[in-house]
């Protein structure tokens, strides 16, 4: 397989096929509200796990229209808010932002291990910690509400995150004075 | 000595000219949205005007804020540039009608018709969106002072947060990131050094900055505007700005309490007393400590490093022309204005008077004129005056403007720093002191009865 | 009708649910935003967007207190991270390289292994959020509390730091102390007698980032 490493321009994408992309999934959200909240009388058809088929669904139509040739973003941004609120449509308010938590925590993950700049890696910790600090204080606010111990602990992992920032940002500008560089696939000062 | 009274006339003239028509207007949309409208509507209609009356009330502060914030801006270029003149003896603005009075109204329509541009290989998006970052901060963070300023008016009362100046504070550290956005998206290194050192000056400086604000929070016991202003009520005696409490004993002995009074508050005698020394020197050190630090914040000469005319060529806002340019402006006086409020209300008591209550009833003249006004017809049926409010905020005005004509003084008097003196200066000298400051009020204030 | 469905949409538990909406996909965009921007400096003022949602949605959980903690800290410390990204990339460089792959002549299953091995790290984080969103169903009966927050919740968190939890508060401003002292330490530049034995690497170095400098646009 050849792979072209440069600053060529991306394939081109079609703004159209995405749009209907975005169409297609906002339908598809409400027919999932619409079955899901179904007036008393008419017997319901949806129990709670038939939501992950709709995902799962979604995200291969997204693909085919991806391969087809469909604006990469949009459909990325339209496949995660689609399921997002399939997903959390069903349940009570503490399990939506615990949900959300756990997207935007996998979402720096991602970010972490994806990108190459070190700066990059910092904003996307950033992320993840401030996902558990979005759990802490659901638990706080719907189990724990007199003596909100957690908010007490996002307090310490603020703390814990200024430190944290403030270390690995010595460690990157001290690598970048002996690698002239912020790119972690550079950084292989072990190795050799 | 007064060679130049005429000047001095002439700029008061203005002040009180400029003053009276903008309180004036800000004082007629209040009342006709806040009062008027919802007692008209109600005598009309009746019951079925309560939700639209909410609404009105709920409206009110905002619209208040977006008219009083652009005729205020002007009022202010207009008066920096005529005091500065009179401190340097040139003559200011002076041509556009009497008096140079419409120099900067006209200033402002030459800005909003001037090209808007965006140079080249900017980054469009965040260069458009910098200067709605700066201004939006300065109108929000103004808001929990409304209630503290207006002696909690009914109206504005819905504004007051229990964490009045932790939020106050939050919108004023956003300026910072619009800066650095600013600076980076123009696509100019003038833009960028500027930007990288409003970033630098502004963490530096934040840090006395909030330390003093903390040392009067701790000595109030609250992080409430109101409940702070309140407690500072009573004369010069009471305000933070002496001690923050620490000459309450000594108020209430005057008052009529004498020595059992002084007993009460200074209750371990000697050491009370030289505690509450401690407190009043502490508590102006914070008070110029909160002044430097902001006047830091703001970039405001002394400080004034980001946008330094003769090395940066006005910094980050180089790029900038028009209406960016004008929203630029437009915050930077709205910030000094805004940090004049806070001053006011943590410092030097809102809207209290400074002379205390039983000097100022023993005034032959003086309690006559307050029940005059009170019972008078504007009062007690059009409620266009509300007696409680209309002197709290006379005497704001004149705490606010006078801090900002003392802002101006300071740019007519002192040259910039450099910036390895501004650094020096900030984590040298003001951190150690705004600890050491802190420290002090932490264990003075165990020995003396506050207000806390 | 319309009153009715009106006022049961305008109802206390049913706004919640339109403004964490509304939050959660401003969030989501901007987070995605953040991960896929080529331009880090502009990822880093997405993040403070991002961060700003994320207080909204404190505020929603009635933590007044954090969410403006959370936009003093972040405004402030995400600014920092900025201005170092923006003195350590080259400009020029900084748009991280794209790369093209070519995998036409492949037959279409190879062609759909060959994408699902690139985009391993995408799997690795969906599977993430899988397991987590699994757990989190699984786990689905905690015991909930009806109470509403107290509005004196800074003065229950003051008291807590200083009396239950004060030696975790001592400790963290002790790592807090640590970390700084450490990283003051680590950033602050190679001892001096490097300068003594090679002042041209030094002088090859300053033009480096002299160079580096001008470059920046």
């Amino acid at each position: 397989m050849e792979n072209v490493v440069g600053t060529v321009k991306a394939p081109q994408s079609s703004i159209t096929l995405a749009i209907a992309y975005s169409v297609i999934a906002a339908a598809v959200v409400g027919i999932y509200a619409g079955i899901l909240f179904t007036p008393p009388g008419i017997e319901k058809i949806v129990t709670h796990h038939l939501d992950f088929w709709f995902c799962v669904g979604l995200a291969l139509a997204g693909w085919v229209l991806r391969s087809v040739g469909g604006h990469k973003g949009v459909i990325v941004t339209m496949t995660v808010l689609a399921s997002f609120v399939i997903l959390t449509l069903n349940q009570p308010m503490l399990l939506r932002y615990l949900t959300f938590a756990a997207l935007l925590f996998s979402m720096g993950l991602y970010g972490m291990v994806q990108s190459r700049n070190a700066v990059r890696v910092l904003l996307s910790i950033e992320l993840m910690l401030n996902a558990v600090n979005i759990n802490l204080i659901a638990f706080s606010r719907y189990v724990d509400p007199i003596s909100l111990k957690g908010q007490l602990f996002v307090i310490f992992v603020l703390t814990v995150a200024a430190a944290e920032a403030a270390v690995g940002l010595a460690v990157v500008l001290a690598i970048y004075r002996s690698t002239q560089s912020v790119d972690m696939d550079k950084f292989t000062l072990l190795k050799h | 000595m007064f060679s130049n009274g005429d000047e001095i006339f002439k700029i008061s003239r203005l002040t009180i000219v400029w003053l009276a028509g903008i309180f004036t207007i800000v004082w007629m949309v209040c009342w006709g949205l806040g009062i008027a409208l919802p007692m008209l509507l109600t005598s009309q209609l009746g019951d079925k005007a309560a939700l639209t009356n909410e609404i009105l009330r709920a409206a009110t502060p905002v619209i208040a804020i977006l008219v009083f914030i652009p005729i205020n801006a002007m009022f202010m270029v207009l008066i920096e540039r005529r005091a500065l003149a009179l401190w340097t003896v040139r003559k200011g603005p002076n041509r556009v009608g009497p008096d140079g009075n419409f120099q900067t109204a006209a200033d402002a329509v030459k800005l909003l018709l001037k090209e808007d541009i965006t140079p080249t290989g900017a980054d469009a998006v965040m260069h458009t969106f910098a200067p709605i970052l700066f201004f939006a901060p300065s109108v929000f963070g103004a808001v929990p002072l409304l209630a503290a300023v207006t002696n909690n008016h009914p109206l504005f009362h819905v504004l007051n947060l229990p964490t009045g100046i932790f939020f106050v504070l939050a919108a004023g550290a956003l300026p910072v990131v619009a800066l650095v956005m600013a600076g980076w998206a123009s696509n100019n290194k003038y833009s960028l050094v500027g930007g990288l050192r409003s970033a630098a000056q502004a963490i530096s400086y934040e840090i006395p900055l909030v330390l003093s604000l903390i040392t009067v929070c701790l000595m109030a016991g609250t992080l409430d505007l109101v409940k702070i202003t309140e407690q500072q009520a009573g004369g010069i005696l009471n305000w933070n700005l002496l001690g923050g409490g620490a000459l309450t004993g000594l108020n209430n002995a005057l008052a009529g309490g004498g020595a059992k009074a002084l007993a009460t508050s200074y209750f371990m005698g000697p050491i009370s007393y030289v505690c509450a020394g401690l407190l009043v020197i502490s508590l102006i050190i914070s008070f110029w400590l909160y002044l430097t630090g902001a006047c830091a914040e703001i970039n405001r000469i002394p400080f004034d490093l980001p946008e330094a005319e003769s090395e940066l060529v006005s910094g980050y806002n180089t790029e900038y022309s028009g209406m960016k340019f004008a929203i630029f402006f437009l915050a930077e006086f709205t910030n000094l204005f805004v940090v004049s409020s806070i001053t006011t209300v943590m410092f030097l008591g809102g809207g209290d008077n400074p002379i205390p209550p039983y000097i100022l009833n023993n005034i032959p003249g003086i309690p006559q004129m307050v029940a005059a006004i009170r019972d008078s017809y504007f009062c007690s049926t059009l409620h266009i005056i509300n007696p409680e409010t209309f002197f709290a905020t006379l005497w704001v005005i004149a705490k606010v403007y006078g801090l900002v004509i003392f802002a101006v003084l300071i740019r007519g008097t002192l040259p910039r720093f450099r910036i390895d003196q501004l650094m020096a200066f900030g984590w040298k000298r003001l951190i150690p002191l705004s600890l050491i400051v802190f420290i002090i009020v932490v264990f003075a204030r165990e020995f003396v009865i506050c207000h806390g | 009708m319309g009153q009715d469905m009106l006022s049961t949409l305008l109802s206390a538990p049913n706004v919640e649910t339109w403004a964490f909406y509304l939050l959660t996909t401003l969030s989501i965009c901007l987070a995605i935003g953040v991960l896929v921007d080529r331009v880090v400096i502009r990822s880093g003022f997405i993040l403070i967007g991002v961060f700003g949602t994320i207080s909204g949605i404190f505020l929603l959980l009635s933590a007044q207190f954090l969410a403006l903690a959370q936009i003093m800290i972040y405004a402030v410390g995400i600014t920092l991270m900025v201005v170092i990204a923006l003195m350590l990339t080259n400009p020029r460089l900084e748009r991280e390289q794209l790369i093209v792959y070519n995998d036409d002549s492949l037959p279409p299953l190879a062609k759909l292994f060959a994408s699902c091995k690139r985009n391993l790290n995408l799997w690795v984080a969906v599977l993430s959020f899988v397991t987590l969103y699994a757990a989190l169903i699984g786990e689905n009966h905690w015991p909930l509390s009806d109470q509403a927050v107290s509005q004196d919740a800074v003065q229950t968190l003051g008291e807590a730091l200083v009396t239950n939890y004060s030696i975790p508060f001592e400790f963290a401003s002790v790592l807090l102390l640590a970390a700084l002292m450490g990283a003051i330490m680590l950033a602050k530049g190679e001892p001096k007698h490097k300068v003594e034995d090679g002042d041209l690497t030094i002088v090859d170095e300053t033009k480096k980032q002299e160079n580096n400098l001008a470059l920046q646009r």
